[in-house]
């Protein structure tokens, strides 16, 4: 047995190696069981539950999510959430890698001066909080003293202002891509490390074979990094689920203008924590909690078992 | 094929100059490997001539044509690089076809040619295979596969056996030396290895710290090396060397005192101070007293040939080739005794001297 020949390999009798693994496997098991499997099961647990006014809990089976999913006064603001959820994530994927791609490209030129300044600058509101950034947005796009307002009156595109973080139709749109704006450094960097692992021969190699630097990056670099970007791509899936911090710094736990900002966090925070005249409810929070972890986690076996099959690694 | 001609080449990175005022020819069809120690700019002179560096001055002609302000596909040159370079992404055969489908040439054409080249380097049951599926002798068939496709006018090699363990590289410079013979192509090679270069070279240039310092045939250079830095580089175990004095027409000291008689240039006088070197096996080992004198440090056997090691009396060590038995043990004293006949001579620049 494999099992056995490993033991011999270490020189240990059975106990003894058995011993060796407990303990090191033991404080990694204690802190991922305490902190993050006791909550998951925790939560799932309570989605099962409905609790009675007064505090009593009775055994509720999968009523809760047939409440969540088909009554209008729950439904409603589920499918909002996830509609702007996903709203959210596609303007991600479609603005933030991009350009985060581009971003690496352009890093990774070796004519380009003050490389390591603009890597520093474009990371730098990654590092920042969430409240400082979405109270400097705030000042920035304000209709009364705006310096945008200011920007676009100054080079004669004044139209074209308007009060976006009030209005339903680009409120989220804005949030939206002033997170891009925060996080785009992440894929960047990301994709910036992989582009530095590729030879410089290989380059040499595409421009013996008659390709330019636009070609030699389409033809050769990028086939090279698909894993990278497949990566960023399922992050990016990820946090965008589980985000709150922007929207609720920027247009508080009800994501106005009419819950045009709402996504599942902020949906979540107001269902579990309660908020203004709406008072906690922890089972129903967790049902949506539960669901939140449904979606996340469809999203990542498509990634594991569609996409990242099909990607292939290269080691140089 | 073509010709390349080389005209004062200049080429600075900054205020360092890697390659000053280099000139050189390299005949149709002939196979010319440049060589020296890391840093002395062989690569760059390369890459130069690949395209992959732009030069400062000077002029690079392939065929007739001048190629300074050509891109490197332009040039009619291919590129068997060290590591390879293989596109991890693609299979054998797109790997070797990758150059031409880009540069739009019918499918038949390319099939044709990938299959040539395939059944001229025995890859045809490789093709449909991915670099990492490959052993590093594989991998290297593939690149000059890749290189023989393009059917370019000059093949440019950057030392290529570089990263094979040492049997495949045995092996890979005789079929290099082969497939050179089969296409009658013109390769320009750059090693570190100086029996890569006297094995494969119908011309040998050294380099060193960016100038040209001898261009010749192999023996030439190893016979008739121009200076101390081609005498030592070329050859192996290198030339020994010893510093000595004139004393009279044909005389001459070592300055620790040893007495030689060695044919010397007649313009030689009484004072001069000249590089007297030696080739291991053009020195025989001899009682105490006779040549120079040294002791005995080490004898390595290799079987056929073993090489004395000694530390001379004036400092500095020599190797001397021996066959048989040696019966000095160590830290004996023994006699060194040249080969007047086979001896060079160096001034003081370290330039060989007219004899």
């Amino acid at each position: 047995m494999a099992d056995n020949q490993q033991i011999e390999m270490v020189g240990m009798n059975r106990s003894a190696y058995l011993r060796v693994l407990a303990f090191f496997l033991a404080p990694a098991v204690l802190i991922y069981t305490l902190f993050s499997v006791y909550p998951l099961l925790a939560t799932i647990f309570d989605s099962l539950y409905l609790r009675h006014e007064g505090g009593a809990l009775t055994f509720n089976g999968l009523g809760n999510f047939q409440t969540l999913l088909t009554d209008e006064t729950w439904s409603k603001p589920f499918w909002n959430a996830l509609r702007n959820n996903l709203i959210f994530f596609i303007i991600h994927m479609c603005v933030q890698n991009p350009v985060g791609l581009a971003l690496a490209a352009l890093l990774s030129l070796k004519q380009l001066a003050f490389r390591n300044t603009y890597r520093t600058l474009i990371f730098m509101p990654t590092m920042l909080s969430v409240v400082i950034i979405g109270f400097i947005w705030q000042l920035i796009l304000s209709p009364l003293w705006g310096i945008w307002k200011m920007g676009l009156n100054a080079v004669g595109l004044g139209v074209l202002f308007g009060p976006y973080l009030g209005q339903e139709h680009t409120a989220l749109i804005t949030i939206s891509l002033i997170s891009v704006w925060q996080f785009v450094g992440i894929p960047m960097i990301l994709i910036y490390t992989a582009l530095l692992a590729i030879p410089d021969e290989l380059v040499d190699a595409a421009t013996v074979d008659g390709l330019n630097q636009w070609q030699a990056f389409f033809h050769v670099k990028l086939p090279l990094i698909w894993p990278t970007i497949g990566l960023v791509s399922v992050l990016t899936f990820v946090a965008n689920f589980n985000a709150f911090d922007l929207i609720y710094a920027m247009q508080g736990a009800l994501a106005g203008p009419n819950f045009s900002t709402d996504i599942m966090g902020t949906l979540f925070y107001r269902t579990f924590f309660g908020n203004q005249l709406q008072l906690g409810d922890p089972t129903m929070g967790s049902t949506i909690a539960t669901m939140m972890f449904v979606i996340i986690l469809m999203g990542l076996l498509v990634y594991l078992y569609v996409i990242q099959r099909r990607i292939q690694r290269y080691s140089f | 094929m073509a010709q390349v001609s080389i005209t004062s080449l200049q080429k600075s990175y900054g205020s360092v100059d890697v390659l000053k005022d280099i000139n050189l020819e390299v005949e149709d069809g002939s196979f010319v490997v440049l060589v020296g120690p890391s840093g002395c700019g062989k690569s760059t002179l390369l890459r130069s001539i690949a395209g992959l560096e732009a030069v400062n001055g000077g002029a690079i002609s392939i065929g007739g044509k001048r190629v300074n302000d050509l891109a490197p596909a332009k040039r009619e040159i291919a590129m068997v690089f060290q590591s390879y370079a293989l596109y991890p992404h693609m299979d054998v055969e797109k790997n070797m076809g990758f150059g031409l489908r880009f540069a739009g040439t019918p499918k038949q054409e390319v099939a044709a040619r990938v299959a040539e080249a395939a059944r001229i380097l025995q890859l045809e049951a490789l093709l449909k295979r991915r670099p990492r599926e490959l052993s590093g002798g594989q991998r290297q068939r593939v690149a000059i596969g890749r290189a023989i496709v393009r059917k370019p006018q000059v093949f440019l090699f950057d030392e290529p056996l570089s990263n094979l363990d040492a049997a495949l590289r045995v092996n890979t410079r005789v079929e290099i030396a082969k497939l050179h013979k089969l296409l009658g192509a013109t390769i320009i090679y750059v090693t570190h290895d100086q029996v890569e270069a006297m094995t494969l070279a119908d011309k040998i240039v050294v380099m060193n710290q960016g100038r040209i310092e001898q261009a010749g045939k192999p023996l030439d250079l190893y016979y008739r090396p121009a200076n101390t830095f081609v005498a030592n580089f070329i050859g192996s175990p290198a030339m020994n060397m010893v510093e000595i004095e004139v004393t009279g027409k044909n005389k001459a000291r070592t300055l620790a005192g040893g007495e030689l008689g060695v044919p010397l240039p007649a313009r030689a006088k009484a004072g001069d101070r000249l590089t007297l070197g030696a080739r291991p096996e053009h020195l025989t080992l001899g009682a105490p007293g006779k040549g120079l004198t040294g002791q005995l440090d080490l004898v390595e056997r290799l079987g056929e040939v073993g090489y004395a090691h000694l530390d001379m009396a004036g400092g500095g060590r020599f190797i001397v080739e021996v066959r048989g038995d040696v019966k000095a043990k160590r830290g004996d004293k023994v006699g060194v005794v040249p080969d007047p006949a086979k001896l060079h001579l160096f001034d003081a620049n370290g330039k060989a001297c007219a004899s």
